[in-house]
């Protein structure tokens, strides 16, 4: 009776040795990772008081976002920054992630369980080949357990750029809400301002021969540029922000008009802006009486070039205008 | 002016040579004289004037000359006014009278409303049946000015004893303004250059696209009346600054009036109006005549305006109306200075004038600033904001981002509004500000004020098409004016008259007469040039001449092709073509408002997405939740909730509503895109931003971001409400051979849930061709309801509680019988070892 017990005790004993040793050590290598993650929380801070959005290559990104026991969300850009990539959008996502990362840093709730990061396709292509991310800008959240999955990827072509619907999606990914504080843009103001001094200035200065304010051409320049420039679509530029002009990427043609009435590009209502001035110096030129009597040469080469002027570039318009609206049936000499 | 007596003169006897030898003869005394005044008048420009100097030159031939040109004009302007009412009657002419879109169905019913009741009546109306259960202060929250025009030509028709329906009243209504706005832009263009410009811009008004948008039969709607009352606001303000008359401003201040019970822009006439007063101080062109103007009309239009109930006290609360009691209080201290120079010496006046301008000015701008601080004033509410700060919309309303109307506009919808005149009226510009004077500052400002508001919204393409109607036929006028110094008034009028001709094509047989006297005109005026080949030459004349006639032809060819081809659809009823060429006509929204109204009790509520609201009132008659003035955005957000949600979820909300009816648009069988699966997303979004727990707009979406209503659709959508009764039963039916059964012809896809059944709902009626679908939502069904989950629960406990103790009795049998097989070795082996 006494040797199986005693031989169950050694067992025991052995399993719990064996147990204990098996636990120190798990209990060591969970020590070891706890440092690590102390050490990588610590680090990322120390980034993140530096500069709100941390860089990111290739070996950061393994060592810090891939590696597994985090506690800490990561909210990562991944971007194409390099002039040569002529990524307009990414620029203009940067500034609103900047604008997010920023009111983070600065916000009363700042702490270590939100990092924002970016990672540029030329400093590191081996983490957008491994995360298979294809487009750039993207931004991606990396919770703190698991890896990332479908709501992680922010869906940019529905909720667009803005910083609020950037915030309303982190608060949504890692229930941290952040308040936007847009660093007020003085510029606008500051330009204002300088240009009415120097309007006042000019006027102090001139305050002797102000003959120039009853010019009436001067005037009336000013008061058709904004008119060419509203009936040209700069505001819908303005507003909406097309490209200056469509690249083909097979073919490598520029096209300046864009296909369709609903749209146009840049280089578009420039050339419908120019057309539309040089309209309206034809007929400026047809109605020019003759300086003197006699001129009546003066006066028929004026006649021409203004009818010309007016024809020509009429039908010019009215084609591009046919080019761009199917359907559209008349034309007038040009088709 | 004498120019133009003396060149009609010779070109009338041109035309009627043998009628009336007595004034032949005349007429040839005369012509050298008029030969001179006509050099004259070309060297020193047009005659700004218009009919006022007539009578000064010599009388008996002023008597006909003036004669002949009234009948002229008259005439242009007649059939002008003939042009604008039949151009737009495509709609009617291929389809019937009806009211058109959403928004008119409303007027029509509150103008219904105001000729069966009494005006008080209708002003006090609380209508019950719309947002039910919250109802709607209609009298209080309408600009009445459309329903009372069109219920007092009612009545005047009505005690003439012509028995006019209210519904053609209302139909005609839109057509019949824009005849009268041709002539208030005719008015107003002879007032700030001349009669032959007014002419033209009154042709041009007629059947300019960029106002036809919005005034076809049949789209009645408050544009409709309120362009009228803007051009005919501004005649009388021109006609007040110019003579400085009490009377003239106080008619400013009633048709300002009547601007204010029509439109809510009438924001932009109390905006304009201070501008140009402003900017004529700033000119150093103050007069007392523009203080009599403006102190008038301001005291009487904003007394005035207060009247609506809808306006009430904006006009002293709000910041959009501060820039005209701004301009008041400083007219008053500019004019207070002038009268106090006559007290002071040169020296003394200039510093104190300086000062006191710039402190009043300073004074008013800050006592605005700090009024609107302290909250006496309300801030610039949103949408005027929006005008100037392009970004603001976009990220603070976006109900004002996502209608279309409110896009930024571009160049192509520029042209395709206003064609050879988006092309001309810079240079008309030009001439204004070449030859300035008090009333010109005015149209210029409107030009360019409406440009820039144009520009940034397509619907104020509406306000800046006037101007620019008025500064072309300026520019073209006067250019033609150039080019045809032998008969220049009568010319213009000739391709006026073209324009016209091309528009109402057979109409018109009188057009035809002109037309043939014209030509002889024209053949005299070719032979004529040859005469002062001093000049530019005949031959260039005569290209000139061609060349503008054939870009206004061009102009009224496209103005009838934009009419006819964009701008008339009543859009409650669809026409196809079938492959033969013939027309089918679809009333299916016709059909499902008239079941709605036949068959349902007459207090029944519909539910149907806000799109549809005014014509179910219109229509259907009957209560509706939602509807087009959407002024509550928790209750729509409450109906997009109901329908994107699951069926038991969505009953709970209906029944809540006290919902009896469900109304869905569904496109699939005849490819309208129109549908509510096509605006399901933005149901989607608006429920989402109340009701963020329950409704989320990516559980929508596939994992790949798209919306499908196929096999691989986001399985949330395959079973919401919407989907469901779109698609019911539809899988059943195959409309093609060449597509499998339930194939939705408007997304191009099979439908991805064929069995589909309700629990809550069933379907009411369905049209003709599946464009709208009614469900009839079901009572709480007490009987079976409780019965069926009931014997469900017996059944299932008593088969549960078998097969346990099944399994109970298994496990305890199992060692028995080893117990009793042991227990029978034991036996066995002791019968055995026994």
């Amino acid at each position: 009776m006494k040797l199986p017990s005693v031989a169950s005790r050694i067992t025991l004993i052995t399993v719990a040795v064996s147990l204990s040793f098996s636990l120190s050590s798990a209990a060591k290598s969970d020590g070891k990772k706890e440092n690590q993650l102390g050490e990588r929380v610590k680090q990322l801070s120390d980034w993140g008081s530096k500069r709100a959005v941390i860089k990111m290559n290739g070996d950061k990104y393994r060592q810090y976002i891939r590696s597994t026991p985090r506690n800490y969300s990561v909210i990562i850009m991944f971007t194409a920054m390099q002039p040569q990539r002529q990524c307009s959008v990414c620029q203009n996502v940067n500034d609103e992630f900047q604008i997010v990362a920023n009111s983070w840093r600065y916000s009363p709730s700042y702490s270590n369980r939100l990092f924002f990061a970016s990672v540029d396709y030329d400093e590191a292509p081996d983490v957008f080949n491994s995360l298979k991310v294809t487009a750039a800008p993207s931004i991606m959240h990396f919770p703190p357990k698991g890896k990332p999955k479908k709501g992680d990827i922010y869906d940019m072509q529905r909720l667009g750029i803005q910083a609020e619907t950037m915030v309303k999606w982190v608060a949504e990914r890692t229930d941290i809400q952040i308040r936007i504080f847009r660093p007020p843009n003085y510029s606008g103001t500051i330009t204002l301002g300088v240009l009415m001094l120097m309007v006042a200035g000019f006027l102090y200065f001139r305050r002797n021969n102000l003959e120039f304010l009853y010019n009436k051409t001067m005037w009336g320049c000013a008061a058709l540029s904004i008119v060419f420039a509203m009936t040209s679509g700069q505001m819908w530029n303005h507003i909406r922000g097309p490209p200056y002009a469509h690249r083909n990427p097979q073919t490598g043609q520029v096209s300046y008009i864009h296909g369709s009435s609903q749209g146009q590009f840049v280089a578009e209502t420039h050339i419908i802006f120019l057309l539309h001035c040089a309209i309206t110096v034809g007929f400026i030129m047809m109605n020019k009486n003759p300086i003197s009597e006699g001129d009546v040469r003066k006066r028929r080469v004026l006649t021409v070039i203004g009818l010309g002027l007016v024809v020509f570039f009429f039908s010019l318009i009215l084609s591009i205008f046919r080019a761009k609206y199917r359907g559209y049936p008349y034309s007038f000499l040009i088709r | 002016m004498a120019g133009h007596r003396g060149k009609e003169n010779s070109g009338t006897y041109d035309v009627s040579p043998h009628q009336n030898s007595g004034v032949l003869h005349q007429s040839t005394n005369d012509v050298p004289v008029y030969a001179e005044l006509l050099a004259d008048s070309s060297k020193s420009k047009l005659p700004k004037t218009n009919g006022g100097g007539d009578a000064d030159e010599g009388m008996n031939t002023v008597l006909s000359t003036g004669a002949i040109k009234g009948l002229l004009a008259f005439t242009i302007l007649f059939l002008a006014c003939i042009v604008a009412f039949a151009s737009r009657l495509f709609a009617v002419i291929r389809f019937e009278s009806i009211i058109h879109e959403f928004d008119p169905w409303f007027n029509y019913r509150s103008t219904h409303h105001l000729v069966s009741t009494s005006f008080y009546d209708f002003l006090n109306w609380f209508d019950d049946r719309a947002w039910y259960p919250l109802g709607r202060i209609v009298g209080g929250t309408v600009y009445p000015g459309l329903m009372v025009t069109s219920g007092t030509i009612h009545t005047i028709l009505n005690t003439l004893n012509i028995p006019v329906h209210i519904r053609d009243v209302c139909v005609f209504l839109a057509p019949l303004f824009s005849g009268l706005t041709s002539l208030a832009g005719f008015a107003l263009t002879r007032e700030l250059w001349d009669t032959s410009a007014g002419l033209m811009a009154a042709c041009f008004l007629a059947i300019v696209p960029g106002y036809i948008s919005r005034s076809v039969a049949g789209s009645y709607d408050n544009e409709g009346i309120a362009i009228f009352a803007l051009l005919f606001t501004y005649y009388f303000w021109i006609k007040a600054v110019k003579t400085g008359s009490i009377a003239w401003a106080a008619g400013t201040a009633l048709c300002y009036f009547y601007m204010v019970s029509a439109w809510g822009g009438y924001v932009f006439i109390i905006n304009l109006i201070p501008l140009h007063v402003c900017v004529l101080l700033l000119m150093g062109r103050y007069s007392q005549r523009i203080y009599v103007a403006f102190c008038t009309f301001f005291i009487l239009g904003t007394l005035l305006s207060m009247q609506i109930p809808f306006v009430g006290f904006q006009p002293v609360r709000t910041s959009e109306h501060m820039a005209a009691a701004g301009t008041f209080v400083l007219l008053q201290a500019y004019a207070f200075l002038k009268y106090v120079q006559d007290y002071l010496t040169k020296q003394e006046f200039r510093s104190l004038f300086f000062f006191g301008v710039t402190g009043a000015a300073g004074t008013v701008f800050l006592g605005v600033v700090f009024l609107t601080y302290a909250g006496y004033v309300a801030p610039w509410s949103g949408r005027f904001y929006s005008l100037y700060d392009t970004g603001y919309a976009k990220i603070h309303i976006p109900i004002i981002a996502s209608v279309s109307e409110h896009q930024p506009t571009t160049w192509a919808s520029f042209f395709f509004d206003l064609h050879v005149l988006s092309c001309s009226f810079p240079a008309g510009l030009w001439f204004v500000i070449k030859e300035i004077n008090d009333e010109r500052v005015f149209i210029i400002l409107y030009a360019m004020s409406a440009a820039y508001f144009a520009g940034v919204m397509v619907r104020l393409m509406l306000t800046l098409t006037p101007v620019v109607c008025i500064l072309a036929s300026i520019c073209l006028s006067k250019t033609l004016n150039e080019y045809l110094v032998d008969d220049t008034p009568k010319k213009e009028k000739n391709d006026d008259g073209e324009e016209v001709e091309e528009e109402t094509e057979k109409k018109n047989r009188k057009l035809y007469d002109k037309v043939g006297a014209r030509a002889g005109k024209v053949r005299k005026i070719k032979q004529e040039p040859e005469k002062d080949s001093e000049g530019t030459g005949s031959n260039l004349r005569g290209f000139v001449v061609v060349a503008i006639m054939m870009m206004l032809m061009m102009f009224a060819i496209h103005c009838t092709w934009v009419t006819s081809n964009a701008y008339s659809s009543p859009s409650i009823v669809l026409a196809t073509y079938s492959d033969d060429g013939s027309r089918v006509i679809l009333d299916d929204f016709r059909e499902a408002y008239y079941w709605l109204r036949q068959n349902t009790d007459e207090y029944a509520r519909v539910m149907s997405w806000w799109d549809y609201g005014y014509q179910i009132a219109g229509m259907a008659n009957r209560t509706t939740l939602v509807d087009n003035n959407t002024w509550n955005n928790s209750h729509i957000a409450l109906v997009g909730k109901a329908m994107s949600s699951t069926e038991p979820e969505a009953y709970k909300i209906m029944k809540m509503l006290d919902v009896d009816y469900v109304l869905v648009i569904f496109g699939g069988v005849i490819g309208f895109s129109g549908d509510d699966i096509n605006k399901f997303l933005w149901m989607v979004r608006i429920a989402e931003g109340e009701h963020p727990q329950d409704i989320r707009e990516s559980d929508y979406f596939t994992s790949n971001g798209e919306f499908r209503v196929d096999k691989g659709g986001a399985p949330t959508l395959l079973n919401c409400l919407m989907y469901k009764m779109c698609y019911y039963r539809f899988g059943e039916v195959q409309l093609d051979f060449r597509t499998p059964s339930g194939y939705d012809r408007t997304r191009g896809v099979e439908i991805g849930n064929k069995d589909i059944s309700f629990e809550h709902l069933e379907e009411a009626y369905t049209t003709q061709n599946w464009l709208v679908r009614i469900y009839k939502v079901k009572d709480i069904s007490n009987k079976e309801k409780v019965a069926t989950p009931s014997k469900k629960s017996k059944k299932k406990k008593v088969t549960s509680r078998k097969t346990s103790k099944k399994r109970r009795g298994q496990i305890k049998n199992k060692p028995q019988i080893k117990k009793g097989v042991r227990k029978a070795k034991n036996s066995s082996k002791k019968k055995s070892t026994s």
